[in-house]
Parts: C-alpha cells; sequence; structure tokens
C-alpha cells in the first residue's frame, strides 16, 4: 500500500461508512426507500437536478443548487484551512469558531461604515477581516509559545468569549443597526453595495466571489508550504520541531505565524458570510462554521487541497440538505454524516490497522501460491 | 538485537555488578529478570526451578525488586504514596495514609534509609528519590533488587552513601544486582563482577581479584571490531587478563597507530573554548569548567563515559544549549550567545547524537532532509521559492556519492535504514563544506560499512581543513580518528593527550575519574 | 437586599448541577490522563436520552437512562482514545459534532422544533422549618439533583484523595509507566475514568431536560458543557475547586438572568456580554497567570504505551 494511499483511504472510507450509517439511520427511523430517496435529494440539492435540467428543464435547476453548495464549500474551505494550517505546526486550533465572529464583525463594519469605490472597498473588507481572524488567533498563540498554555483550551475559552461580546454585546448593543422606520433589524447595519462580493451568476444563482476565493486560499497555502522556504520550516517546525531548531530555523515565530495565518483564514471565512450571503452581520453566525472546519481539516487529512476537495463533498452534501426537507428529514442531517466521518476519521488508526491486516493476508496468500479470492 | 546467549548466575546474598559498554546488553538482560522484555530463547532457574515472567507483577511476587534508570515515580504523590502504590494499606475502605506512613517509615529504618513519608517526591532530591525506589521494591518483599545505572545522576556524595546502602541490604540478607559502568566504584562495592559485551556475558570475576585496568580491557574486548572497521591492531588483551591478578602492567601497551602520521595540526585556530559551563537536562552541572582548543585540519576525540558532559558540549558549540559560564571564539565570533542558526552561518556543521529528534525530519523525503538547515541558500532555494530543480540534483549527487540506497530523492527519509539515513545526515553537513564539524556518536547503531564510510568522509573533512569534534563513546573509534583528544569526566576536562601519547588503557583510566597515575 | 440574596441563591442552587457533574466528570477522566472535551456531547446525548425516557418511564429512571448514555459516548471515547489511542481532542470535537447533528436529526425527525414533549420533572424537596429561616431557606425547595451536587464534590474528593482507587487514579494521570511497572493495567484504570467521566457528564445533561426544563430542547445545553471544562480548569483539576467554580459560574448565569428581569438598567452599565464571558476570560486569565500546563495532569492527552515486548 503506497503512502499516498495510506494518506487518502481513510478518509474516503470514513466518509463512504459514514454515508452508509447515516442512510441506515433513516432507513430504520423511516424506512429503505425514503432513505434513499432523501440521498437522491440530497444529490440534486448539492450538485443541481441535471435530469429535470436535461429534460428541458430551466438552467437554475442547476445553477441554483450548485451556488449553494459552493456558498458553503467555500466558508467550509476556509475554516478548514484554517484548523489544517495550525495543524501544520502542531497546534489544534478549535477556535476557528471565534476567529471567524471577529472577522465577520470587522468585515460588516468596513462593509457598511467605510465609502469606497468596490474595486478597493471589497479587499479592504477581506483584509480588515483576515487581521481581525489572526489578532484573535494569536492571543492564543502567544499564550501557548510564551507562557505555555494549551491551545485547546484556550481556543475553547475564547471562541465563548468572542460569541458573548459579539453576539450578545456589540450587536445588540453599541454596533447595533439604527433601526430604520418601524421595522427593527437584528445584526449590524447592512454593508454598502460597494462591499458585496460580487455574484458571477448573475440572479440565477448565489455563486458569489466567496468561492473562487476560497479555492485561491487553498490553493495558496498548498503552494505556499510545498513551494516556499518559509511554508518547508514551517512543515518541519510542526514535525519535529527540535530538528528544526538544530537546522537554524526561528521556531517560535513560525509557529505563532502559522497560528495567524490560521485566524486570518478564519476571518476571511467570516466575510465571505457577511460580504457574500448575509450583507450584515447577523445576531448571531447561525451555525458553527468553525467546529465544522475540524471536521472538514481533518477529513482533509490536513492537506489544504484534500481540506478543500472535502469542503466541497460537504458544501454539496449540506446545500442538499434542504432538499431533504422534501421527505421529512431535517435538512441539519448533512451536518451528522460530517460529524460520522470525522469519527470514523478519528479512527484512522483502526482503518490502517484493518488495511494492513488484508494486505497481509493477500501478501501471504501470494505466497503460498493460492488466489485471493474474489468477492 | 541486545541479547545473544548471555548467561549470569545470581548467588543470594551477594553484590553482583554487572558492567559493559553502552548498548553491551547489560539493560535489556535486567529487563528480562524483571519481566518487562521477554526472551528468544533460553532458560532462568530460580532456586533450582524453570520460571518464566509475563509481566513486572510476576517477578515482584517472586521477589524481585528493580530501580530503572528513569525514576519511575510519579512527582505529585508524596513518598508513602508511591511506595504503597497498588497494595495500600486500606481502613474501612479508605486509604489508611497513616498505616501507609508507619509502615514506609519502618520499612525505610530497618534499612537505614532517612526519609520523610510524607514529602512529595518532587520535592526531593535525585538521590533520595532513588531511595524511595529501593524502598518501594524492598517494601514489597524484594528479595533481590536491580539497580540499572543508580549512580548514573547521582552526585559522588550521593553515590558513596549509595554505596554504603547497597552493602548494608547484602548484609541484612538480600542480594544487590548493580548495573554500571563505572569501574572505579563497581570494584569498591560488588562482591563479584559479571563483564558484558555485545549481547554476551564474557567473564565473571570476584571483585577482591581484579581491578579497573583488567576490567576496562575486559569491557572493550579484542577489538576484532575496530581491525574490520578501521584497521587499527587489536589491543593485545587475551584471556588471561581476564581472571589474572591484574596489575596495571600486565596488559600490553597500545601499539603505535599507523594510520596517520604524528604531526599535530599547525592550522588556525577554529575554536578557543575557556572555562566553559552548562546546565543539563537534569538541572544539575553538565559543564563545570571544560577548556579546548580546536585547528583546522584535525579531529579533536572528546572521550569519556557517557553522561559526562560530552553531549552538553556539542550543544553548547552548535548554539542548541546556554552557556552559564565561560567563553570563547569560535570561528572568528563569541561563543557566548550563539544560536542554531548563527552557527551555521559561521560555518559549523553538526551531526547530532539523536538523528530522529535533532537532525532529520522522518516524515519529509531525503531531498527535503538534504536541504535542511541549508534550505534558504542555493542550490535549495531561489529567493523564498525552493529551488525544486537545485535541490534534486545536489541531492542525486550526494545520493550517489555516499553510496546511499535506495538512491531515490523523493522517498520519505524513515523508509530508508537508519545507516542510509545517517550517510544522508553526514552528507548534508559535510557538503556544506563546515569550517568546524561538531560529530556526536557518529556511528552508533550502523553496520561496519557504513562505519567505515563514515570514519573516511570524516578524515575527507580533516584533509579538506576543517576542525573536527568528535565525541564518541566508542573508545576503538576515538583512538582511530583522534588526532588529539580530551577526556571528560564529570563535566571537567580530566585528560589530554596529542596522538603520540594516546594509551588505552590510560584514556580508560581517566574516564573512569581515575587520577592521573605513574606518568 | 435579602430578597434579591434568597432569589439569586436559589436560582444558583437550582442551575448548578448539570455543571457541577459535568465539571465533575470532565476531572475524573482528565486526572487519569485522557482529555475530556467531548463532555458537550455527553451531555446533549444525556439529556436527550433522559428527555425521551422519561416519556414512557418514571423521571428518577430515566435520568438512569441519561447517565447510561453518557456513558455510552464516553465509551466510544475511550475505544479510540485508549484502544486504538487516537488523538484524544479529534476523538472528543467527533463526539460532539455527532451528538450535536444527531440530537437535532432524532429530535426533529420524532418531535419537531420546538423539543420534545413536556415531561414530569424530578419533584422538589421543600424541607420542613428551613424554607422560613433567611438565606438559608434558599437550600429548599430544590430536586434531587441540587443536593446530589452539593455532596457529590465531597464525595470525589475523598474518592481521589482518600482511596486507593483515588491513589491509583492520580498515579495513572500523572505518571502511568510507573504505574504500569507496578503491575496495574493503565487501560483499564483510564476506562474505568472515562465511563465514569461519561456517566457523570450524562447525569449533568439529564439533569438539564429534567428539572431545569421539563423536556429536550434544540440547543441543550447551548455550551454549559464547555463551560464545565472551564471549570474544571479554573479549578485547578480537583473535585472540590471545579465545583466551587461550577457554583461561581453558576451564579455568574443567576445574576446575569436575574439582572436582566430585575435591573436591566444596570446592565446598561455592564453588558450581558461581559458577565457572560467572564468564566472564559477569568479560566484564560489563571493559565495566563499559572504559565505552564497549569496544574493538568502531566500525563493528560498522551496516548499509553506499553513498552514491553
Amino acid at each position: 500500500m503506497g503512502e499516498r494511499a495510506r494518506q487518502v483511504l481513510p478518509s474516503v472510507l470514513s466518509v463512504l461508512l459514514a454515508l452508509a450509517v447515516c442512510w441506515l439511520l433513516i432507513a430504520i427511523t423511516r424506512d429503505a426507500d425514503t432513505a434513499t430517496r432523501a440521498y437522491v435529494q440530497m444529490l440534486w440539492g448539492g450538485v443541481g437536478n441535471w435530469p429535470a435540467f436535461l429534460d428541458g428543464g430551466s438552467a437554475t435547476s442547476v445553477t441554483r443548487p450548485l451556488g449553494e453548495a459552493a456558498m458553503k464549500a467555500a466558508l467550509l474551505t476556509l475554516t478548514g484551512l484554517s484548523v489544517a494550517v495550525a495543524f501544520k505546526v502542531g497546534l489544534f486550533n478549535i477556535g476557528a469558531q471565534g476567529q471567524m465572529i471577529w472577522g465577520a464583525l470587522a468585515a460588516a463594519l468596513v462593509g457598511a461604515h467605510v465609502a469606497l469605490p468596490g474595486a478597493l472597498h471589497v479587499p479592504l473588507a477581506l483584509a480588515a477581516a483576515a487581521v481581525a481572524g489572526a489578532a484573535w488567533a494569536s492571543i492564543a498563540g502567544v499564550l501557548k509559545l510564551k507562557r505555555g498554555v494549551h491551545e485547546v483550551i484556550s481556543t475553547i475559552m475564547l471562541n465563548w468569549v468572542a460569541v458573548s461580546l459579539v453576539d450578545n454585546w456589540l450587536v445588540i448593543g453599541p454596533l447595533r443597526a439604527v433601526a430604520e422606520g418601524a421595522s427593527s433589524i437584528t445584526g449590524t447595519a447592512e454593508i454598502l453595495p460597494s462591499a458585496q462580493l460580487p455574484r458571477l451568476l448573475g440572479d440565477s444563482s448565489r455563486l458569489n466571489l466567496g468561492f473562487p476565493l476560497a479555492l485561491a486560499a487553498a490553493l495558496g497555502v498548498w503552494v505556499w508550504l510545498t513551494r516556499t522556504r518559509s511554508g518547508y520550516e514551517t512543515r518541519a517546525v510542526g514535525l519535529t520541531p527540535e530538528a528544526a531548531r538544530a537546522a537554524g530555523i526561528p521556531t517560535l515565530w513560525r509557529a505563532g505565524g502559522a497560528m495567524a495565518l490560521a485566524g486570518a483564514l478564519a476571518g476571511l471565512a467570516g466575510a465571505v458570510l457577511v460580504l457574500g450571503t448575509e450583507g450584515r452581520y447577523p445576531g448571531s453566525l447561525g451555525a458553527p462554521y468553525g467546529f465544522d472546519g475540524i471536521a472538514i481539516a481533518l477529513i482533509g487529512n490536513n492537506h489544504p487541497l484534500g481540506a478543500a476537495l472535502a469542503a466541497a463533498v460537504f458544501g454539496v452534501l449540506r446545500a442538499g440538505g434542504t432538499r431533504m426537507q422534501l421527505l421529512g428529514v431535517h435538512k441539519s442531517f448533512p451536518e451528522l454524516i460530517q460529524g460520522f466521518a470525522l469519527l470514523f476519521v478519528a479512527g484512522r488508526m483502526v482503518w490502517l490497522a484493518l488495511l494492513a491486516r488484508r494486505q497481509k493476508r493477500a501478501q501471504a496468500q501470494a505466497q503460498a501460491g493460492v488466489e485471493v479470492p474474489r468477492a | 538485537m541486545s541479547l545473544e546467549d548471555a548467561s549470569l548466575d545470581i548467588v543470594p546474598g551477594e553484590l553482583l555488578a554487572v558492567v559493559g559498554e553502552n548498548g553491551a546488553g547489560k539493560s535489556s538482560l535486567m529487563n528480562v529478570l524483571y519481566g518487562l522484555y521477554h526472551p528468544d530463547a533460553g532458560t532462568f532457574l530460580m532456586d533450582g526451578k524453570p520460571v518464566r515472567f509475563k509481566s513486572p507483577r510476576d517477578a515482584i511476587a517472586k521477589g524481585i525488586g528493580m530501580v530503572h534508570q528513569h525514576f519511575m515515580l510519579v512527582p505529585t504523590l508524596t513518598v508513602a504514596e508511591n511506595v504503597v502504590l497498588g497494595r495500600e494499606p486500606t481502613k474501612r475502605g479508605l486509604l489508611d495514609l497513616d498505616r501507609a506512613c508507619d509502615e514506609v517509615a519502618a520499612t525505610a529504618k530497618r534499612f537505614g534509609f532517612q526519609l520523610d513519608p510524607r514529602a512529595r517526591v518532587d520535592t526531593l532530591t535525585v538521590g533520595s528519590q532513588q531511595k524511595v525506589e529501593i524502598v518501594k521494591a524492598l517494601h514489597r518483599g524484594a528479595q533481590v533488587l536491580i539497580l540499572d545505572e543508580p549512580t548514573a545522576v547521582l552526585t559522588p556524595q550521593e553515590s558513596d552513601e549509595l554505596s554504603q546502602v547497597m552493602r548494608g541490604l547484602v548484609a541484612q540478607g538480600r542480594t544487590v544486582v548493580l548495573i554500571s559502568h563505572k569501574l572505579k566504584e563497581v570494584l569498591g562495592v560488588a562482591d563479584r563482577v559479571a563483564v558484558m559485551r555485545r549481547g554476551r556475558t564474557v567473564a565473571e570475576v570476584r571483585a577482591s581479584e581484579t581491578t579497573v585496568s583488567a576490567l576496562a580491557a575486559l569491557m572493550v574486548g579484542e577489538g576484532s571490531r575496530g581491525a574490520a572497521m578501521t584497521g587499527v591492531p587489536a589491543t593485545a588483551v587475551t584471556a588471561t587478563h581476564l581472571t589474572g591478578t591484574g596489575t596495571t602492567g600486565a596488559a600490553a601497551a597500545l601499539p603505535p597507530a599507523p594510520v596517520e602520521p604524528a604531526a599535530a595540526s599547525t592550522g588556525p585556530v577554529v575554536l578557543e573554548a575557556k572555562d566553559l559551563r552548562a546546565t543539563g537536562d537534569n538541572g544539575r552541572p553538565a559543564l563545570q569548567g571544560v577548556s579546548l582548543t580546536v585547528r583546522a585540519g584535525e579531529i579533536v576525540g572528546i572521550a569519556g563515559v557517557d553522561g559526562n558532559g560530552q553531549r552538553e558540549l556539542a550543544e553548547v558549540l552548535t548554539g542548541l544549549r546556554k552557556l552559564d559560564g565561560g567563553e570563547g571564539t569560535l570561528l572568528g565570533g563569541p561563543l557566548v550567545g550563539l544560536t542554531p542558526a548563527l552557527a551555521k552561518a559561521r560555518g559549523v556543521g553538526h551531526v547530532p547524537e539523536d538523528r530522529l529528534a535533532r537532525a532529520v525530519v522522518k516524515a519529509m523525503t531525503v531531498e527535503e532532509n538534504v536541504a535542511l538547515g541549508r534550505h534558504r541558500q542555493p542550490p535549495f532555494a531561489r529567493g523564498p521559492w525552493v529551488d525544486f530543480k537545485g535541490r534534486r540534483e545536489r541531492t542525486e549527487q550526494l545520493l550517489t556519492g555516499y553510496d546511499v540506497r535506495p538512491n531515490d530523492p523523493t522517498v520519505a527519509l524513515q523508509a530508508l535504514s537508519g545507516g542510509n539515513q545517517q550517510k544522508v545526515v553526514v552528507a548534508r553537513e559535510l557538503d556544506a563544506r563546515p569550517e568546524l564539524l561538531v560529530v556526536v556518536q557518529p556511528t552508533r547503531g550502523l553496520d561496519i560499512g557504513a562505519v567505515a564510510q563514515v570514519h573516511e568522509r570524516l578524515r575527507d573533512a580533516k584533509a579538506r581543513g576543517a576542525g573536527v569534534v568528535m565525541v564518541s563513546l566508542d573508545l576503538e573509534e576515538v583512538l582511530a580518528l583522534s588526532d588529539r583528544v580530551y577526556v571528560l569526566y564529570e563535566g571537567r576536562v580530566t585528560g589530554h593527550f596529542p596522538r603520540k601519547d594516546l594509551d588505552e588503557r590510560e584514556l580508560g583510566r581517566r574516564m573512569l575519574g581515575a587520577e592521573a597515575s605513574h606518568g | 437586599m435579602l430578597e434579591v440574596l434568597h432569589s439569586l441563591l436559589f436560582s444558583t442552587l437550582d442551575a448548578a448541577p448539570a455543571l457541577v457533574f459535568a465539571a465533575l466528570g470532565a476531572m475524573l477522566s482528565e486526572r487519569a490522563g485522557v482529555v475530556s472535551v467531548g463532555v458537550e456531547g455527553m451531555m446533549r446525548t444525556g439529556a436527550f436520552c433522559a428527555a425521551v425516557a422519561a416519556l414512557v418511564m418514571p423521571t428518577p429512571l430515566a435520568v438512569g437512562v441519561g447517565m447510561a448514555a453518557g456513558a455510552g459516548i464516553a465509551a466510544v471515547h475511550g475505544f479510540l482514545s485508549i484502544r486504538w489511542r487516537s488523538d484524544q481532542v479529534v476523538s472528543g470535537m467527533a463526539l460532539n459534532l455527532v451528538a450535536m447533528a444527531g440530537g437535532t436529526y432524532l429530535l426533529e425527525s420524532f418531535f419537531g422544533p420546538n423539543g420534545t414533549p413536556s415531561i414530569t420533572q424530578l419533584s422538589r424537596w421543600n424541607i420542613p422549618g428551613l424554607s422560613q429561616v433567611p438565606l438559608l431557606g434558599a437550600l429548599s425547595g430544590h430536586a434531587a439533583p441540587t443536593y446530589l451536587a452539593l455532596t457529590l464534590p465531597f464525595l470525589f474528593h475523598l474518592l481521589l484523595s482518600r482511596t486507593p482507587l483515588g491513589l491509583r487514579l492520580r498515579a495513572v494521570g500523572d505518571k502511568p509507566h510507573a504505574v504500569a511497572t507496578l503491575g496495574l493495567s493503565v487501560p483499564a484504570l483510564r476506562w474505568g475514568a472515562v465511563l465514569g467521566g461519561g456517566m457523570m457528564a450524562g447525569l449533568g445533561g439529564a439533569v438539564l431536560s429534567t428539572t431545569v426544563l421539563d423536556r429536550f430542547e434544540q440547543h441543550t445545553p447551548s455550551g454549559l458543557g464547555f463551560m464545565a471544562l472551564a471549570a474544571m480548569v479554573f479549578g485547578r483539576w480537583t473535585p472540590l475547586g471545579a465545583f466551587a467554580a461550577a457554583l461561581f459560574f453558576a451564579a455568574g448565569n443567576a445574576l446575569r438572568i436575574g439582572l436582566a428581569s430585575s435591573a436591566p438598567w444596570l446592565l446598561d452599565l455592564v453588558p450581558q456580554g461581559f458577565l457572560l464571558a467572564l468564566p472564559y476570560l477569568l479560566t484564560l486569565l489563571v493559565l495566563a497567570l499559572q504559565g505552564q500546563r497549569g496544574h493538568a495532569p502531566a500525563a493528560l492527552g498522551i496516548p499509553f504505551e506499553q513498552e514491553s515486548r
């Protein structure tokens, strides 16, 4: 079994097993037919209803679902990258959620209160979000590197501090949008049109610049890690810190830098959510995208492109989740698939042991001159 | 492989010492006795009956206790809690700590220990912690007590005290097995000494009938390895010396080494260090005033028994460990404030002892490892980018030049054998053309062919004009390569020999802390 | 004033048990060296199972079902982290996600968005005579979990500090190899602690849906599991410390809710968000000041590998 197979197979098998287990769950709670139809709906809801389209349906039956999937995938890619980048230096970033909150808030404020032409406004809002996320992540980074505080605990705490301060104070207090007329709205003021992420397919889909941006980020992280000196140093620090130190690599800066980058990526996720779909910082982010990022990163085996791929898969599933409601399956169902997939990936050692045993058996049989039985 | 046909008789009521070089199999043998390892073959009799220990629990039940080299104490628990752990006295289901303290105090007193049962273990000195370990074993009714390198972490005073403790135990009818490579100590305390070499027990002698020199000769062996690898003639030690009454003069003097001319290097000084002081990982002073000079074009050997400051010296010279005191010049810059990056920039190469922890990133590819440390400069980088082509070409050259197998720059380093990994490290460090090369145990665990190649490369570096500092626990290696040798003992230089004065016996004596003898 | 204090104390005691049980459970697991970021998921599972079980059986029995469910989730954690030496944080977070999504799915499939049907809450006990005493009266009128939460921390303290089992648990969290060389089983001790911790977290969840609420709601336990982790850390991984921290955090919550209804003008001065963030900020501060690993067990999170061969 090749090294690549050892890395990819457990993830693929985990996702497949998760799909199977969850199918079984619907089959048990409802019936097998419903389960299968729900899965088909999930697929059409994610990649577009191609049969309907090819039968002469409107283009939106494909573009709309794909746009929804791309939106979800963009957020998952960015938070997944955030977790994966921190993992590259051996840090477990559970705090993508909190970093994303600050990023979203920063983007919302810049988007609403700074008047600039579009070509500058969007980049500025994105940059503000990245800086805010990086700053929040750096608190955990500094606590870890200077005070030895375990990042798992500190990022969990920082998540809740962010939720408390932003959702329960700033957004309902000082930064709350001034109600216009009688209708009171939740969240911050609406961003200016110049700060909106451009829609790529016009009105036929909510697909916006966020998706290519997330893909570019994945590609960028991958290029950085594999092709630049500092990316190489970062990986060395994560894999064998003492050897990196002995090689003259500034280990603290690399670890701190990776943590800041992780925060910046999560912050960008917040910006994409606000500038792309929400149009303002809503009452709350609504979903634990930061925790999803942990699942995406690990299912993607901490590889930037793997994370993007995992994000695409789960973006499709989660966009399709809304269609499952037609069959009475709650729209959060794909999150359950994702949770199970992460659980099975956590058992990577089990997979590898099983695969190794299978291989050994095959070898033994091959040596004994016995044909390996085919199922 | 660590044991190969080893035999040992343990006689009740005696103090048996097992001596041997690092890696001779002493600890393995003891872990077999304690049920931690399981032998592939062989028998194990106790009081004439064959026994088989599946786990330490069986060994403990049969009255065997072991004090591990790395203490097995829970630092946050008290002395009494550590001792009774697993067989706690209770009163109405609750831990009876008072009784535990009384029992432990009683056990300690019976064997003459001063211990406060209520003290937390992490507040104790290392010497006291060791006593806790001994009491722990005795408290479980150990009749046979195995101590693995017990003095490695102790101060001389604590070591003396431990010797008394061990004699006291024997006087009370217990049996003590002491594993050590400090011969002087061993002779002062043991009744009988078993010598191990390369997994075999090669001799058993009465302590009263042998000397440090005779034991050292037995430990080092006949040097067949050296003959095969380095071309240094064997030391003329024969079996008669093993059991003989052993005066120092009985062993033949080392024949003159024919390998290199004995002319001292007159190259420029690359390293001048005065009174270096540094603290070891255990918080105790590891270097206590080391001074040394290294010139371009010579190999300076650092000899000594493991744990006498050699590792820390190498770390100081490569910027990995901070100096507590002392000063020096290294390749034109101060030694104080040296960092790994600075050392690299000045031209220091480093082949560290613990390859997997310090020298390589095993999960990275061979070519990525070849770049490590030089990854910011051509041909490994172009601006901020990794130069894949340059890196590949250089790696291919080195792999071919050093005969690394497989000759594939793209496999993960961990897929290579230890010998080939080491070749990659040596290739990388020498390829940087260092002006000072610090190597520690460069051939440990390598096969004969690889050893010969590494040695050849070190000589090449010297011929090219590099100053080489070589730390090795293998005396043969030191003798084969060094132009000059410093001997370290307890963080101090106890001997300095130019090549022409190299004498294995004298070197061995200094390594074991002996004073300079007959001139 | 006395009135206000009384009601504050009363609501603290009413809300504290879930937090106390979960914090104790997390502490038990972590003292034995197994990271417990999965408490949130264990609480959620316990809360859901107890709420559903209470529909068909007496509520006290249903609480037992909740405990068993918590232990069930913990068993998966144990299987992955003890048997297979997986990353304990990954395993715990995975279980959180599964419990989060699974709870929602089952709730929506069977009961709809408003939570499970209302159940009979655990009955409250009025302590005769006590209710008239000022302040102390706040001790009266709670359900059994409150009284359990006031005693269990001391029992846990006794367990850890005064029993052979407790001694072994502490030892296995600090230096498992020392325990192994004495012939004791490291996995067995850790399994026990993880399952016990799961039961406690499950109990915490069950208490939420059977006393604080009368059903399982969409967001139960809304981060209380993470607050329990904070209490454990803040309490330096000790039963009494975790207990005190949990009470303190619960009092903070009660104060916040109390202020919101009785003195909203105060909240203009000290925004609710600050009060909400306080437990976590304090925990961070304590960690930053303690430095290093604080008082965490030395072998926490490190899979145990028997060296014998």
